[in-house]
């Protein structure tokens, strides 16, 4: 089954996330109206915001079935692992590139020991790890028990780390949607942010069901590999 | 209970008695410490700097890079001649298995990091500050933390094609709390600031710690499953 239903299902997801995206880039060049103080260069927001969302949501989604890997021991678990680390990285790429083009002019550095930035720079090395792990061992069962296990400890550690990035002082914006007392974001500025998270969670769910499928065929194929030469 | 603690007790006497009879891997972490320091005193140029404001950094980064040496290591000697394969198959659970390996290295791990204090006081001019117990106390919680998840990920890159090659690489992104924490206290605490002001620092230490034993001790098992 389903190998051919999820590839159609992911398939259209990401070709909705693609057409979300146009939209918002429309949105967020000609419709929305410029930060005062920020000027321009604030419409980075709307791509560097939604890029971080979905890069915890992956890697969320990867610790989580990792998780459940180690307890199950279900192939299909292990492989949505791996599909939600691979989109993880993509999306925590672009959180980390946006990030520096925006901080040069609005901070007027491209790298600072920011929270936020840092935790996501770790992230990225920590998953870094897992596809090494993954990639280097002979058995591909060992393989995939170590990086669960790496993917585990890392989702374990970044309450730790958010904490201890968190003492050099932040320059990073305050919260300005999720606050007790309501979103503070101008009305057209929070529709285009939320089209944004929208499209780009869209994206993601579309590529992780590809990504997934695929994984699902490779290891079919496998299988007829080994009866064949059996 | 009491046979869960004379397992840990056993393996760990074993490992050091190892280390006690080869002295391989305290040998090789104390000269790379004692090395080291040596290289980061001529790495500061004193008319610009004062060694002793740098001093509490350097000295974690020793105590890090000096102890990946050794926790690296963790499994060789006994995967050698498949003597790790038959401490697995005994019917010692594995969490023991991993208690008796974290303490064993935390052990050597504290040795050196002791040694390392000596050194660095010695180089660098330094004074112990107001209240040594709790610098010592400080580097034995960022040690414990460091040699759990050393450990644990030592066990994970033995069985990698890359070997240690892979373990600074799976460790070093989860130290960043231990180096805030652990070089922050030892700052202050050298600089003479009340010890009140690192309570904060020692208890996120210690959690550090506990977490990744307690995380430790749970994976460990599907590391070395075959």
């Amino acid at each position: 089954m389903q190998v051919k239903g999820m590839r159609r299902a992911g398939a259209a997801l990401a070709v909705l996330g693609l057409l979300g995206l146009m939209l918002v880039y429309w949105m967020s060049f000609f419709w929305v109206s410029t930060e005062a103080t920020q000027g321009i260069v604030q419409r980075i927001f709307y791509v560097h915001v939604p890029a971080a969302w979905t890069s915890f949501l992956a890697f969320g989604l990867c610790a989580l079935t990792s998780g459940m890997y180690l307890w199950l021991r279900d192939e299909r678990l292990d492989r949505a692992a791996l599909s939600a680390a691979e989109g993880g990285m993509v999306f925590a790429t672009i959180m980390l590139t946006t990030g520096p083009l925006w901080g040069k002019i609005a901070w007027g550095t491209y790298w600072t020991w920011e929270p936020r930035l840092t935790l996501t720079l770790l992230l990225w090395f920590i998953f870094l790890g897992y596809f090494m792990v993954r990639g280097s061992t002979e058995d591909p069962g060992k393989g995939k028990r170590f990086a669960a296990v790496v993917a585990i400890v890392g989702a374990l550690e970044i309450p730790f780390i958010h904490l201890s990035v968190i003492w050099f002082r932040s320059l990073h914006p305050q919260p300005v949607v999720v606050r007790p007392e309501g979103p503070t974001l101008p009305g057209d500025m929070f529709t285009t942010l939320m089209t944004s998270l929208g499209s780009f969670t869209v994206l993601f769910v579309g590529l992780f069901l590809l990504r997934y499928a695929l994984e699902g065929l490779r290891s079919e194929l496998d299988a007829r590999a080994r009866r064949a030469a059996a | 209970m009491s046979t869960y603690l004379t397992q840990v007790r056993a393996i760990l006497w074993k490992d050091l008695l190892i280390e006690l009879r080869t002295r391989e891997r305290v040998l090789a972490m104390g000269a790379f410490a004692v090395l080291s320091a040596v290289l980061f005193d001529y790495s500061i140029d004193r008319a610009l700097v004062a060694p002793q404001d740098v001093a509490a950094g350097l000295i974690w980064m020793t105590i890090v890079f000096g102890g990946l040496l050794g926790v690296g290591r963790t499994f060789h000697l006994e995967g050698e001649d498949g003597a790790f394969r038959g401490l697995l198959m005994s019917p010692t659970p594995k969490d023991a298995v991993f208690l008796a390996k974290t303490l064993a290295n935390f052990t050597l791990l504290y040795v050196v990091s002791l040694l390392v204090l000596g050194v660095f006081m010695l180089f660098f001019d330094l004074e112990l500050g107001t209240s040594p117990a709790t610098l010592v106390l400080a580097l034995a919680l960022g040690s414990l933390g460091f040699v759990a998840l050393g450990t644990l990920f030592a066990a994970v890159s033995s069985g990698t094609r890359l070997g240690e090659t892979l373990l600074p690489i799976l460790v070093f992104p989860l130290l960043v709390p231990m180096i805030v924490y652990g070089a922050g206290a030892t700052a202050r605490l050298l600089a003479d600031r009340p010890v009140a002001e690192v309570a904060g620092h020692l208890r996120m230490l210690g959690a550090f710690a506990l977490v990744a034993v307690a995380a430790g001790s749970v994976l460990f098992r599907f590391v070395v499953e075959d």
